[in-house]
């Protein structure tokens, strides 16, 4: 094979790999919205380990006002392909504060996204990293 | 082996004629190279969660799962079907004839780093965890292979290069079929031999095998260049003993005999990486050690276990094999290791299978609710308004261990019936039989109850969000 040919091919594989790289956005790509929203969570056990759980909310306004009324849900995925999400609703404790039952089905790295809705109307997305263990 | 009352895929009206019909294999290749494009589109484009994406779903879960089906039941099959050697016969168009794969590279070394370097940086970067880095490596998988195709005359890249083509020679050696002739005199009166130079119709071995002398599954694509170049149609892919081709005799190698020991150990250490005990490993190199980089970490950890250790066992058992049997203490350690080292194969296939079977039962139904997605992403409502992430397992959950635990001990007694056989062959004294095989046995032993022990242990999926977190 010429080297101008050899150029010619890897031009096209690097020409097609960009083409590619600019990542269109996908809606399942839940980007995180509706920055005015502040929420805390905590999980019960903690540190978590494997098995039933409690995750608990505290919603915040940008004034540091509790948020009543809202509704949540949470989807827990592991990092690896081939897991399926352990999914939740919430029950709205009181005082801006909501829990969702949970299960941790295995140990290793979730990667918990919470959709909610504010009694507005408003929608919004959060993201929470955390590690759970074995034992 | 010559075969006329066994069972021929190839004589058969379906799937045979279309297998070894002239456009047979490009017709599954093009399903694979469109499986292929889409899997680079969504691993580029789509949601850059492993759990959510077809990229790293269809990858790490599906292909692994497949690989391992069709390899205990038909055999070669990805290898036949692989869409990476889809630019094959288009290199061939667009270079002048390539030189010859240079000698001292016609081994099974650079597949062996290739494995190698291929484990390590699926851990190192979480591949598993990255539809990006996934896509990723389906384009330098086609990049390479078509530079080597195209550089080179033959197929070097599938025979000595391409580390998923050296995982699947080696299992495919337990397949039950084999490409073999039909009878013998055609081939023996046979002028141009089609079979491995080529015809006008087709390709000839890609791989330089010469169909009257196969007598293995090893380093056989399946491709079936073979049967489509033969003018007398006197190739055939008749059932056979599994794993048969474990016990006939082939020429002495170290790098052969290494690649099997070293699937057996990088199986294991690939479990391994799964299980809480590598953390406490990776916490006492790091705060004991003072290694701060998980990749130099990784590399002590995999070296050890899939270079060093592998290395240690085949030449310190290959040396008791000979120590142990007077008559063998002439016999070079190359011979005695090249022998008993095809014996891992079957051992090493059952751990492969109890972990990729695991992904793949737990796992293997997330492409129901994974590929809604990617349609819903598109605008398309035709499989629901919203995915449906409640599938659940393929198998009840309280199976898997069970059916692990058998794979690796149906492995582990294959594995002991092949080494049986080995020692038999060289002599008649059962007792000299016994005592060559022992460090090999021993060594076998010693691989199920560490497999089985990290088995029982509970998975834990960490390493996507950084090591102590």
């Amino acid at each position: 094979m010429r080297p101008s040919r050899i150029h010619k091919v890897i031009s096209i594989y690097l020409i097609i790999g960009a083409v590619f790289l600019p990542a269109c956005a996908r809606a399942s790509q839940g980007e995180e919205t509706a920055a005015d929203v502040n929420i805390e969570l905590t999980v019960d056990p903690s540190p978590a380990t494997i098995g039933e759980a409690t995750l608990y909310f505290e919603l915040r306004d940008a004034q540091g006002q509790r948020i009543e009324g809202a509704s949540l849900s949470a989807k827990g995925d592991m990092s690896h392909a081939g897991m399926m999400p352990v999914l939740g609703d919430s029950e709205e404790i009181g005082d801006g504060k909501y829990s969702i039952p949970f299960e941790w089905t295995m140990a290793g790295d979730w990667i918990l996204t919470v959709t909610g809705e504010l009694p507005d109307g408003q929608s919004f997305i959060r993201t929470f990293e955390l590690t759970v263990s074995s034992e | 082996m010559e075969n006329h009352r066994r069972f021929d895929l190839l004589a058969t009206s379906f799937p045979g004629r279309l297998l070894s019909w002239q456009w047979g294999r490009l017709s599954f290749q093009i399903i694979l190279l469109i499986l292929a494009i889409f899997i680079i589109y969504d691993g580029f484009t789509g949601p850059q969660l492993a759990a959510a994406n077809n990229a790293t779903l269809l990858v790490w879960v599906h292909y692994r799962g497949f690989v391992i089906l069709s390899l205990l039941l038909i055999g070669n099959v990805f290898c036949f079907a692989c869409p990476f050697t889809i630019t094959r016969s288009l290199a061939k168009k667009v270079s002048s004839h390539g030189r010859r794969f240079p000698n001292v590279l016609r081994n099974k070394w650079v597949s062996v780093a290739g494995l190698f370097i291929l484990f390590w940086l699926y851990e190192w970067l979480d591949l598993w965890a990255s539809p990006w880095l996934t896509a990723w490596l389906l384009i330098t998988y086609f990049f390479l292979s078509f530079a080597l195709e195209a550089i080179f005359h033959e197929s070097p890249f599938c025979k000595y290069v391409c580390p998923i083509g050296a995982f699947n020679f080696t299992y495919s050696t337990i397949s039950p079929f084999q490409i073999t002739k039909r009878d013998s005199p055609t081939c023996r009166t046979c002028e141009n031999k089609e079979c491995v130079t080529g015809s006008s119709e087709s390709l000839g071995c890609g791989t330089e095998l010469y169909v009257p002398v196969i007598d293995s599954n090893m380093d056989c694509t399946f491709c079936l260049d073979c049967a489509r170049a033969c003018p007398y149609s006197n190739v055939s892919l008749p059932a056979r003993t599994p794993a048969i081709d474990l016990t006939t005799s082939r020429p002495p190698r170290w790098d052969l005999a290494f690649l099997f020991i070293t699937l057996t150990f990088m199986g294991v250490m690939n479990a391994f990486g799964m299980v809480a005990p590598i953390y406490r490993l990776h916490e006492w190199l790091a705060i004991d050690l003072k290694i701060q980089s998980e990749g130099v970490r990784l590399l002590l950890i995999f070296g050890m276990g899939n270079i060093i250790l592998p290395m240690i066992v085949l030449v310190l058992a290959a040396w008791a094999s000979r120590l142990l049997n007077p008559r063998a203490s002439a016999v070079k350690l190359k011979n005695i290791a090249s022998r008993y080292a095809p014996g891992f194969v079957p051992l090493g296939f059952g751990i492969w299978m109890a972990h990729y079977g695991f992904h793949f039962v737990i796992g293997g139904l997330a492409i129901i609710p994974v590929f809604q997605s990617f349609v819903l992403d598109h605008n398309l409502t035709i499989l629901g308004d919203s995915p449906n992430w409640d599938v659940g397992f393929m198998l009840p959950s309280s199976w898997i261990f069970p059916l692990q635990v058998a794979v690796v001990l149906i492995g582990f007694a294959v594995s002991l019936y092949v080494i049986g056989r080995v020692s038999l062959q060289n002599t008649t004294n059962p007792q000299y039989a016994f005592q060559e095989l022992l460090p090999w046995a021993i060594t076998l032993v010693m691989l199920t109850i560490i497999s089985l022990s990290i088995f029982n242990l509970p998975m834990e999926m960490r390493g996507a969000l950084g090591f102590g977190t």
